[in-house]
């Protein structure tokens, strides 16, 4: 096994052995799954509204030069300041740079994958801005020095003791301020509510942007997404270069799907359209004619970081994801392990994709061959991408690589001509059947020895009937006669 | 040299030479799929106060400044709210409205934030103790219980935003379907204010243990005021 399989199969044995994160687990997928299934069930063609979605961002995605441009210009032309990130790096040089040069040192911060890809926050604390995440569950990960482990429910991972003790140590509070939820989430909107009123920056990701009026979309439940694109005096979106629609009438269509498949909502509670900065009154007179409130400063960042690159790639579907997290409630493998075991800042069937997709199929290869190829991404999918072929996908540019170990591409082209000839088929079966009887163990495989056993460290089998299938069928139709 | 604009959109038209896009997806957008779940123009009241209820919002039903006066006098009392951030009379669809509340006791904080950061602290500082944000709203969804609120002079966001309570006063005429039928009358909406937000019931989150808890960090109430 290579290093970086070594590795996923350490973090998989560390995330099975935890009882308790089984437990939540199993609790809030199966939650977000029920209440996913719940709101499609509310709409009169459920399969249409996806159809439609999909239309929505394929048909961005399909002429994104042109839409990426227009929506530049488009944003360029309200008031707002665009930058264009080919990298992380650039993108934290970009981030950094606003903020030193306006004297800023506080930034809040509402929940954006994006910043975390490319590592925003330390890029920001080394250049002396304190960064305070603003949603609840990114606020805990933060305080205790954690990682999210789902892309809608960062914390999952951890119980109501957990966020108490948290609290205590870090915030100093008191026992009735831990007592239960409601008085912790209180204090998170009194020890939010001092960062938002002082913060000289908000930084944001977006949802969705539109290619026709240069608008962006932040979505939220908590209304963080709000106050920090509102109360400081500049805000700063970053905005993977490929969440593009070309409409707000294909930006009603995906919404209709996104907060559905996210967290089983109709609607998020706040839907956030953004275009431009704070309007000012047109004459130099007063204030009275312009915005009472709002950002001076919109700067977009525009993040590339491996994006046109996958484009170009058997992957160029997952380019469609929104992000919704429904594909990992719904995967039996991330159900399991849940998203820490997966090493990448975006876990579950759409990491497995992204991950290697972004950053090479050296080193991330190995996540895609953690799925059953069960199908049930694609169906919880509210853009149909197609997620299982994906899989096939990084596993096959893998194979050309040469990335698998020696023993498997000396065995494949061996099983290829034992399968293809009926007769060998047969023979090798019935030998093999004869061998695993002799190995067995109270009825069970469970290790077989050379390389073999590379195959059965994560797998038990039962041992074979005492006819093969063939054989069986041979017989009853001899009996039938 | 080249500019990373320039770069980032070549390297864009680069992979679509060779992208693997699916052919199923390569059609013109359509909008109609939920339309047949669409109510009637009847139905809409009826299916707006049920869909925000059922987010935990609460809809009341008046008419005339004195009768919204009330029901609003009513709300800042339970909460104890001594004062109120509000959008403009004229944005609140009642006339009068704001004149009627003064005289019952309800203050409102008027304000236009600094631009200057050490001023901006101050101004905002000044709207952190307000107990109550009035709006009106520029549509309201039936389908969803969503409040379309587009910013503009007299209409901040931070009366939406920053109190903990926050009551809308919405004729029924400006009662739509869904977001798509509003935008399909106003294909240019989103360009009408630098901020266009939909607000469907209060402020929320499961964050810890699933389990649904209001208020984090918006208004923890949402009351809707229906006039005909």
């Amino acid at each position: 096994m290579t290093d970086a399989a070594l590795a996923f199969h350490r973090r998989i044995d560390t995330a099975l052995a935890d009882a308790g994160l089984r437990r939540a687990l199993t609790l809030t997928t199966g939650r977000l799954a029920s209440g996913r299934t719940g709101a499609f069930g509310g709409l009169a063609d459920a399969e249409a509204c996806r159809q439609e979605a999909r239309l929505a961002r394929a048909s961005a995605v399909a002429r994104l030069d042109s839409y990426l441009d227009r929506f530049a210009s488009a944003a360029a032309a309200r008031g707002s300041t665009v930058h264009w990130a080919e990298t992380a790096a650039d993108a934290r040089r970009i981030i950094t740079g606003i903020a030193n040069d306006r004297g800023i040192r506080l930034a809040v911060k509402s929940k954006s994958m994006a910043t975390e890809e490319v590592e925003l926050n330390e890029a920001l604390e080394h250049a002396g801005v304190r960064v305070v995440e603003t949603d609840l569950g990114e606020f805990v990960v933060q305080l205790g020095g954690d990682r999210p482990s789902h892309i809608i429910t960062p914390i999952i991972h951890l119980t109501r003791q957990d966020v108490a003790a948290l609290f205590r140590e870090k915030l100093g509070a008191a026992p009735e301020e831990v007592a239960d939820i409601p008085a912790m989430t209180a204090l998170a909107r009194r020890v939010l509510r001092a960062e938002f009123l002082r913060a000289g920056m908000g930084i944001s990701g977006v949802n969705l942007a539109v290619a026709e009026t240069g608008s962006i979309c932040v979505v939220t439940n908590e209304g963080n997404g709000r106050l920090t694109t509102t109360l400081p005096r500049v805000h700063v979106a970053l905005l993977g270069l490929e969440r593009i629609v070309p409409t707000a009438a294909d930006l009603a269509s995906v919404l209709t799907v996104l907060a559905r498949s996210a967290t089983g909502q109709a609607s998020s509670v706040y839907t956030n359209v953004i275009t431009g900065p704070r309007r000012r009154g047109g004459g130099r007179g007063g204030p009275e004619a312009g915005d009472p409130d709002g950002p001076e400063e919109l700067h977009i960042v525009i993040l590339d970081n491996g994006r046109s690159r996958l484009l170009g790639t058997p992957l160029s579907e997952i380019l469609y994801c929104v992000r919704c997290g429904a594909c990992l409630n719904v995967c039996p493998v991330y159900r399991l392990i849940g998203g820490h075991a997966y090493g990448g800042v975006y876990p579950g069937p759409v990491g497995s994709v992204v991950m290697p997709g972004l950053h090479g199929v050296e080193g991330w290869s190995e996540l895609a061959h953690a799925s059953s190829l069960c199908g049930a991404c694609r169906d919880a999918c509210p853009v149909k991408i197609d997620l299982p072929h994906l899989l096939l996908a990084v596993r096959r540019e893998a194979a050309a690589r040469q990335l698998a170990p020696l023993w498997i591409r000396a065995a494949m082209p061996v099983y290829a001509a034992v399968v293809t000839r009926p007769w060998l088929y047969r023979w090798v079966g019935r030998a093999a059947a004869r061998l695993a009887r002799v190995v067995q163990h109270e009825g069970w495989i469970r290790r077989l020895p050379g390389p073999l056993g590379a195959w059965t460290a994560s797998r038990d089998f039962p041992i074979p009937a005492a006819r093969s299938f063939v054989e069986e069928h041979q017989a009853r139709k001899a009996a039938a006669r | 040299m080249t500019s990373p604009r320039e770069r980032i959109l070549a390297s864009i038209r680069d992979g679509l030479l060779r992208a693997h896009l699916p052919a199923d997806a390569d059609g013109p957008p359509r909008h109609a799929a939920g339309e047949s779940a669409a109510p009637t123009v009847a139905d809409m009241p009826d299916q707006f106060s049920a869909a925000l209820t059922a987010l935990s919002g609460h809809v009341h039903r008046a008419s005339g400044a004195a009768g919204v006066a009330d029901v609003i006098a009513g709300i800042a009392r339970a909460h104890q709210a001594a004062s109120c951030i509000s959008w403009d009379d004229e944005h609140l669809g009642c006339a009068g409205l704001l004149g009627v509340l003064s005289s019952r006791g309800l203050a409102r904080v008027t304000y236009d934030v600094s631009g200057e950061p050490g001023q901006r602290a101050v101004d905002v500082d000044a709207l952190a103790g307000v107990g109550l944000g009035l709006t009106g709203a520029h549509a309201a969804l039936a389908e969803t219980g969503g409040l379309v609120l587009v910013s503009g002079p007299g209409r901040g966001r931070l009366a939406s935003l920053l109190p903990p309570v926050h009551v809308a006063v919405v004729a029924e005429r400006r009662l739509r379907p869904s977001l798509s039928a509003l935008l399909r009358e106003e294909p240019d909406l989103l360009d009408a204010g630098s901020n266009v937000v939909i607000v469907a019931g209060p402020s929320r989150t499961a964050d810890i243990e699933m389990t649904l808890t209001h208020g984090v960090h918006g208004p923890k109430h949402l009351h809707v005021i229906l006039t005909a």
